[in-house]
């Protein structure tokens, strides 16, 4: 129990930032729910339509069910970047000696770009006519063949627009998990190799269990981001060409800003709010069987 | 004692709340008012910043401001058209519409006429003297299929076909008369290594005006307002013959490689530096296709031809896309004497200034005057409004109900892809046109 004056204070400071979580993310979410009964066009007056508008996305929307497949692949690029590819890059950052900080500075500088740029870069990167970067590689190094237009060609677009996203925030996990490597006892790992471990098997027996917590709290940071991802695609290709690279949240500005259907739009953001918190359990529940485990 | 202070001070609150409550509400006009009352005015624009548009507008607000002091008018442009409908139908969601906005003649903002928030822009002009001044197809452009009108246009544009005549002879073709003659043109042009058409993809209206070609010459200008309630079928022989018309250019590689991630100056930079041998735009583009900066052996080759026509057409060949822009709409609720006495000083004035900088005008009577330096095609592509026929091919993206409008544009994309086909497409927007057409046209 906290002496009543400590009680006073944790109030103090803790009633506010919650009133605020209360006010700016609760309260909106359970609008939308509210809204997700509703048929309303933004100028009418709403309509009651009971479930209907879950009916349809389950049931009757094609569309939808697409742009919730395209969002599980969005996750996919997005997670192999940010924690696979930073995982790597933070490893490979512990043994590197000089120039290190310059690297880890490198690394975290797309994170800062604002969004709009990174877009562009990309759309440039990307381009066919005149030929990107990519292109201009492709065709330099004799796979010319290879050449397309990424961001048109309904197989590609995907991991196109999926990539920029992925590659942004690697920086950024890079230097939670360096962190957290750097974290690591030195003395486990010296026992370890005087036992004969290689680098692999220090690394899969005692530096990856040890950051085990903060990759899983870097999985949810990066699950939860991808799964609301929404400027890059938007910015890249609006969703298409047609509906190739349409992300949930994408469907769900579209539903609610040009066909001015808030009903349905709520419907669909009420569904990725269930998805997030789905997400973060799923991985609440690996954490937990982990440790079990070990 | 407390309690009557706590009554006291709670009720003195209420009344603070009810008093600033009133300060913040949009002064209501009384009906009979004849005052005019100085005061600020708000115009939320989707124009580009600089272009002629707002800087005339603004120049006049200044002129109007000098002699009426108080009087401010606060022009917020958004010209990313989506970024701006959103915040537009935001503001009407929450019942907070400026006192001018632009919009166009969509099932959106018909809902708001019905909702009674728009002033009748017919009756508006005709109490102002000017209604008689403007070109009856700006006004056209902007009336729903009612023949309601409801905005104020600020321009006058004529769309045309540009073309590169080096680039047309040396792939050994000629302009071509009729819409089928576009598709025909493809094959050679690419042959000569040239992008036989440039188009912005990326927004999905550029190729949904080409969607609008057949249907306009074969069935009239009627065949959108019938096919958006689902009178016409996409399926029907006018709208498969426009869909396998669209698939056509897209397998006989019209279109530039690549083109659906392409936006609006990209299309337009592979025409300007001759790599593309057609480009379908407005007359707005008239300064950037004309100007000394474009390579000689491009600006002195570009020429134009009107909508090619079709076997049996119903409309006539000076019958082509005109648009009038997006509209000026009137806010019900904020319309006072001082609204009324701004905007007829505005419209008054406005034309003139216009033709000034080198643009076609919504009203009658003003010859555009032609910037120094630019070719004499500017001259001669603005004659083309002495010949206007009486019919406009409408835009489609201002026809039909949002929904199967966003769907069309994308599905477009994957019909002239390849990756989708005719009979796909058709089901598709049919489909959606039965879904969603009742709540905006039943």
């Amino acid at each position: 129990m906290l002496p009543g004056r400590s009680r006073t204070s944790v109030l103090v400071f803790l009633v506010p930032p919650l009133l605020l979580y209360a006010v700016a993310v609760a309260l909106p979410i359970l609008q939308s729910l509210v809204l997700s009964f509703f048929s309303w066009d933004g100028v009418t007056d709403l309509q009651p339509v009971g479930l209907a508008n879950y009916v349809k996305m389950f049931t009757a929307d094609p569309i939808f069910w697409k742009a919730f497949a395209n969002t599980m692949i969005y996750l996919a690029v997005c997670l192999f970047f940010q924690l696979g590819v930073s995982l790597f890059v933070a490893n490979l950052l512990s043994y590197a000696g000089r120039g290190k900080e310059v690297a880890k500075t490198l690394y975290l500088l797309p994170a800062i770009i604002s969004t709009v740029a990174i877009a562009f870069l990309f759309q440039r990167i990307y381009s066919y006519e005149p030929p990107g970067l990519i292109n201009q590689i492709l065709t330099t190094v004799g796979l010319g063949d290879l050449a397309r237009p990424w961001l048109s060609e309904v197989n590609t677009v995907l991991v196109a627009v999926s990539a920029p996203e992925g590659w942004r925030f690697t920086g950024l996990y890079m230097l939670i998990l360096y962190a957290a490597i750097l974290a690591v006892p030195k003395e486990l790992e010296e026992a370890a190799r005087l036992d004969g471990a290689s680098t692999w098997q220090v690394f899969a027996h005692v530096r990856f269990p040890y950051i085990r917590p903060v990759w899983v709290t870097t999985m949810i940071m990066a699950a939860t981001y991808s799964l609301r991802g929404f400027d890059i695609p938007y910015l890249l290709t609006n969703g298409g060409p047609g509906q190739a690279s349409e992300l949930l949240t994408t469907y769900m500005f579209k539903t609610a800003f040009r066909s001015t259907d808030f009903g349905y739009a709520s419907t669909i953001a009420v569904f990725i709010v269930i998805e997030c918190i789905v997400a973060v359990g799923l991985i609440l529940l690996l954490l937990r069987r982990g440790t079990d485990k070990s | 004692m407390k309690k009557p202070f706590a009554a006291l001070a709670g009720a003195a609150t209420a009344l603070a709340l009810a008093l600033t409550g009133c300060s913040g509400t949009v002064a209501q006009p009384s009906p009979t008012a004849t005052e005019i009352v100085p005061r600020q005015i708000s115009w939320l624009l989707s124009r580009p910043a600089d272009g002629s548009v707002i800087t005339i507008v603004k120049k006049l607000a200044d002129e109007y401001a000098a002699t009426h002091p108080g009087f401010s008018l606060n022009l917020i442009t958004t010209p990313d058209r989506p970024s701006y409908l959103q915040k537009l139908q935001t503001l009407a969601a929450a019942n907070q519409l400026p006192d001018l906005f632009d919009t166009d003649a969509t099932p959106f903002t018909q809902k708001l006429v019905k909702q009674g928030k728009l002033v009748d822009v017919q009756r508006m002009l005709t109490d102002l003297g000017l209604y008689d001044k403007y070109r009856p197809l700006a006004l056209d452009y902007q009336r729903f299929d009612d023949g309601g009108l409801y905005m104020v246009p600020f321009e006058f544009e004529l769309e045309y076909f540009w073309y590169n005549k080096a680039l047309f002879e040396k792939a050994g073709v000629s302009v071509p008369k009729t819409l089928d003659d576009i598709v025909s043109l493809c094959k050679p042009l690419r042959d000569s290594g040239v992008i036989p058409i440039s188009v912005d993809g990326q927004d999905g209206w550029p190729l949904l005006r080409y969607m609008s070609y057949q249907p306009f010459r074969i069935a009239g200008p009627d065949y959108i307002d019938k096919l958006k309630k689902g009178e016409a079928k996409m399926g029907d022989e006018v709208g498969s013959k426009a869909v396998q018309w669209m698939a056509d250019l897209g397998s006989n590689k019209c279109f530039q490689d690549g083109f659906s991630s392409q936006g609006y100056t990209d299309a337009r930079d592979l025409f300007t530096s001759g790599k593309s041998a057609m480009y379908q735009i407005g007359t707005w583009e008239l300064a950037s296709l004309t100007n000394p900066e474009v390579p000689a052996e491009v600006r002195d080759n570009t020429d134009f031809f009107t909508l090619p026509t079709t076997e049996g057409a119903v409309t006539a060949d000076n019958e082509y896309t005109v648009v009038s822009g997006i509209g000026m709409a009137v806010n019900q609720q904020t319309y006072d004497p001082l609204m009324k006495d701004f905007l007829k000083f505005v419209l008054e004035n406005y034309s003139e200034r216009l033709a000034a900088s080198g643009h076609l005008t919504p009203m009658k009577g003003y010859e555009p005057t032609i910037p120094a330096g630019s070719s004499e095609l500017y001259k001669r592509a603005l004659a083309g409004v002495d010949d206007l026929g009486e019919k406009i091919a409408f835009p489609w993206d201002t026809k039909l109900d949002p929904t199967t409008n966003t769907l069309m544009q994308q599905e477009l994309t994957l019909l002239v892809q390849g990756d989708s086909q005719p009979a796909t497409f058709e089901q598709k927007i049919d489909a959606s046109i039965a879904e969603n057409a009742p709540k905006f046209f039943g």
